[in-house]
């Protein structure tokens, strides 16, 4: 039995040497070479070909002469917490987004959400934004802002932008052209 | 019986592979980061996200648009970082000597040597990977400073440069879980080459530490466990028990730390005590190795005990247990064999298959799932399964382009069939608006308010109903009765009117005449614009038909593109399959072979127990 005893003591210390083995090859791509190279090569190749996709979808659905973007954008967020926002263009409604937690902590460290992507002809429109969340203790808030633009030959990118107001403690609404 | 638990796989994949975050270090690093481009912040917020492959297509793609220009080196890193993070270290090495090649800004730079050093050292480049970490001339941000320290020192052991690696690990100070992962891989270094004082040392400070999570807490244990397990190997029993003692009694480690403080005890005679550790841990599940061992154990306690029909009793017990799991084992076998055994690991994984930030947290219900808990705790297993699912995930991303591609086809062709419709309607009326003889009309009022202004032609620039009235009350003038005596009071009546009328039209003249210069200046504008749209017009007609065509012609490449990429990854995965499926028979069969040797200790203990107490009885009646 101490035979036992010596055999277990090996094992146990074999698999730690193992594994911390396992550790020093952490992010190693070195499942067999071979498989790894294809595995990288099919990669690269599917993000290539994706890329064209997503250039091709853009170019026939939403051509740049016409293109409208409105992006959501997040600045601290202490005062509100952005549950959705419902976005109208010209009187009609065209996006409402439920924003999940995952997505909201992307917006708080510096990601910008593009909520819609469409098209516009040229001349004046009227984008109106509503959010709503919850404000300082816990109080549900829903507040509107809009914007009246001109929209030109070529992509008109518009920010919504919720900031906060440190002086009066409250949340900040605003939307404006992306320069 | 304790089964491995959602979190405890967690934290097993977590300390195996050392994942404490190496994507969050580089999202760290981001933060801060003011955002001038939107496209930018579109594809940091999927990277934050952790949605690697969705940041990735914005990323290209945006910069294919030039939608980057404000973020060039920025974009590049992050791109470089992305690459590395989803496993493209050749492309992303290429990016990062491409950025360094540039004249970035210093910060820029260090970060991409930082990167650079990083995928050289996954390669197995060590000393250009040293190199590329000296070359970092300032601080990097803390999460990457701290993964520069763990990397250096993980660099330096790999060189057997032991020295260099204590050296750089006691220079850094912050207190993070980098640091203790290094000094705990450090520490399990020297106890490897013998020098059991040294890695002692390390390995008593990570068993030490304050651990506000679970990662940490875990890693504090296998600290312990390793360093206990290391003074048993010495020898040193009385050293072993109170490291093995600072194990949780229930985490991912305490199995094997009872059995450890159980052989502690035994070696130093102390039977009861060592069975207090092996019955506690009998009772768990039987799957773990040390579990297996304490069933062998236990009666070996009890024999050296004396308490012969104690260790009969529990050697027969352990006997029907290692053969009730070596059926079991044989069935999860034949399993494994036939490949169900990855099916049941992503039978459960179809809702996330849309996201890219998927973890194995949780093995699929079924009794053949939990042997597959060793599996996964495989290195080469876990590595395997992520790109499996990776280019599982790619697949079906492709395949849900193929549904859109054959939209985006018949929305080509309904474009196509609307543009020859409309087009002779759209060429007949651009022919009926011809700019130039409406800029001549243009020219021609110009010059008749010109005159009129000469004039101060108030009747010209009056509205063509008082241009009428004006006409008519002449006109009455060549009348036959005009002259009659009975139209006198007509007469009157006409030279009222006229006066009325003349009166009324030199008083409006000043406002008439600047009213229609007005009218005629803004025709100008008008006239440009039709001229500008009759342009655009012409302009589209020449090229949407070459636009609707092209698209046509990019969808008809796309679409064998995909299919071309779809047979490769099905072989690809084929290959991860069979791969993965060796795997899991090796690591079962390895369990099998354990279990049999152990049926097969007690089955020869249990014999040779009987046979002395068959010696014993039948020397009793010759006494």
């Amino acid at each position: 039995m101490v035979g036992l005893l010596k055999c277990s003591v090996q094992l146990t210390l074999c698999s730690f040497l193992c594994v911390s083995g396992a550790l020093w090859a952490a992010g190693s791509t070195s499942v067999l070479p071979a498989l790894d190279r294809e595995t990288q090569a099919l990669k690269k190749a599917v993000l290539d070909l994706n890329r064209e996709l997503f250039l091709l979808e853009e170019e026939l659905l939403y051509p740049s002469n016409t293109q409208v973007a409105v992006f959501v954008s997040l600045d601290v967020g202490e005062y509100f917490a952005l549950d959705s926002i419902e976005l109208t263009l010209n009187g009609k409604k065209v996006g409402n987004y439920l924003y999940t937690e995952r997505e909201l902590t992307a917006l708080q460290r510096g990601g910008v959400h593009q909520l819609y992507l469409g098209n516009l002809k040229t001349g004046s429109h009227e984008l109106v934004a509503v959010f709503t969340g919850q404000g300082t203790h816990e109080r549900d808030y829903r507040r509107g802002a809009s914007l009246n633009f001109d929209k030109q030959i070529g992509a008109k990118y518009v920010e919504l932008r919720i900031s906060d107001r440190e002086q009066k403690l409250q949340p900040e609404f605003i939307v404006r052209e992306w320069e | 019986m304790l089964r491995p638990s959602a979190n405890c796989l967690c934290v097993i994949t977590a300390l195996t592979f050392g994942i404490t975050g190496v994507s969050a270090a580089y999202a760290d690093a981001q933060d801060g980061l003011v955002v001038r481009d939107p496209h930018f912040g579109s594809a940091l917020f999927y990277f934050y996200q952790q949605d690697h492959f969705a940041a990735l297509t914005r990323l290209v793609t945006a910069r294919e648009q030039q939608r980057l220009e404000q973020h060039v080196a920025e974009a590049e890193l992050l791109q470089g970082g992305l690459l590395l993070s989803w496993g493209q270290h050749e492309e992303a090495g290429g990016i990062f000597e491409r950025l360094l090649a540039s004249a970035a800004d210093r910060p820029v730079r260090d970060r991409a040597w930082f990167y650079l050093a990083k995928v050289r050292y996954q390669r197995g480049h060590l000393e250009s990977a040293e190199d590329a970490f000296e070359s970092i001339s300032g601080t990097l941000p803390p999460e990457l400073e701290a993964e520069r320290h763990n990397l250096l020192a993980r660099l330096y052991m790999d060189q057997g440069r032991f020295d260099s690696a204590v050296a750089i690990l006691n220079q850094w100070q912050g207190d993070d879980a980098w640091s203790a992962y290094a000094r705990y891989n450090l520490g399990v270094a020297l106890v490897r080459r013998d020098s059991l004082e040294s890695g002692a040392s390390l390995l008593n400070r990570v068993g030490t530490m304050r651990a506000p999570d679970e990662e940490l807490r875990s890693l504090r244990d296998k600290a312990n466990l390793a360093l206990g397990f290391a003074y048993l190997q010495a020898q040193r029993e009385s050293q072993a028990k109170p490291v093995l003692q600072r194990v949780r009694l229930h985490g991912p480690f305490s199995n094997k730390a009872l059995l450890g403080a159980g052989w502690a005890d035994s070696a130093d005679q102390h039977y009861e005590r060592a069975l207090a550790s092996w019955l506690e841990l009998s009772r768990r599940d039987l799957l773990d190795s040390a579990v297996q061992e304490s069933l062998l154990a236990i009666p070996y306690a009890y024999a050296r005990l004396g308490a012969t029909a104690q260790a009969a009793e529990h050697y027969s017990y352990a006997l029907a247990a290692f053969s009730t799991e070596l059926d079991r084992l044989d069935t999860t076998l034949g399993a494994a064999r036939s490949g169900e055994l990855l099916a049941s690991l992503l039978v459960r994984d179809t809702d996330f298959m849309g996201s890219w930030y998927w973890e194995l947290d949780e093995l699929p219900p079924g009794e053949s799932s939990r042997y597959l808990y060793f599996a996964i705790a495989d290195h080469r297993f876990h590595e395997g399964l992520k790109s499996y699912r990776d280019l599982l995930a790619l697949s079906g991303h492709l395949e849900e382009w193929r549904e859109k591609l054959d939209i985006y086809r018949h929305m080509v062709s309904t474009r196509e069939q609307a543009y020859a419709q409309r087009l002779p309607y759209a060429e007949a009326r651009m022919a009926e608006l011809d700019v130039p003889a409406m800029e001549r009309r243009q020219y021609d009022l110009r010059k008749r308010l010109q005159a009129a202004d000469t004039r101060r032609d108030i009747l010209e620039v009056a509205p063509m109903a008082e241009q009428a009235q004006w006409q008519r009350l002449l006109d009455l003038e060549h009348s036959p009765a005009w002259s009659s005596p009975d139209s006198a009071a007509l007469r009157e009546k006409q030279r009222v009117l006229k006066g009325a009328l003349l009166w009324h039209m030199d008083r409006e003249y000043k406002l008439r005449r600047w009213q229609h210069e007005r009218a005629i200046s803004n025709l100008d504008a008008e006239l440009q614009q039709l001229a500008d749209q009759l342009e655009r017009m012409d302009g589209a007609i020449a090229t949407v038909g070459d636009t609707v065509v092209g698209f046509a012609v990019r969808i008809d490449r796309l679409e064998p593109a995909i299919d071309l990429l779809q047979r490769r990854l099905a072989n690809t995965m084929q290959q991860y399959s069979a791969y993965l499926n060796g795997l899991a028979v090796a690591e079962l069969q390895d369990q099998r072979e354990r279990m049999a040797s152990y049926r097969a200790q007690a089955r020869f203990s249990l014999a040779t127990i009987y046979d002395r107490m068959a010696a014993h009885t039948s020397q009793a009646p010759a006494r």
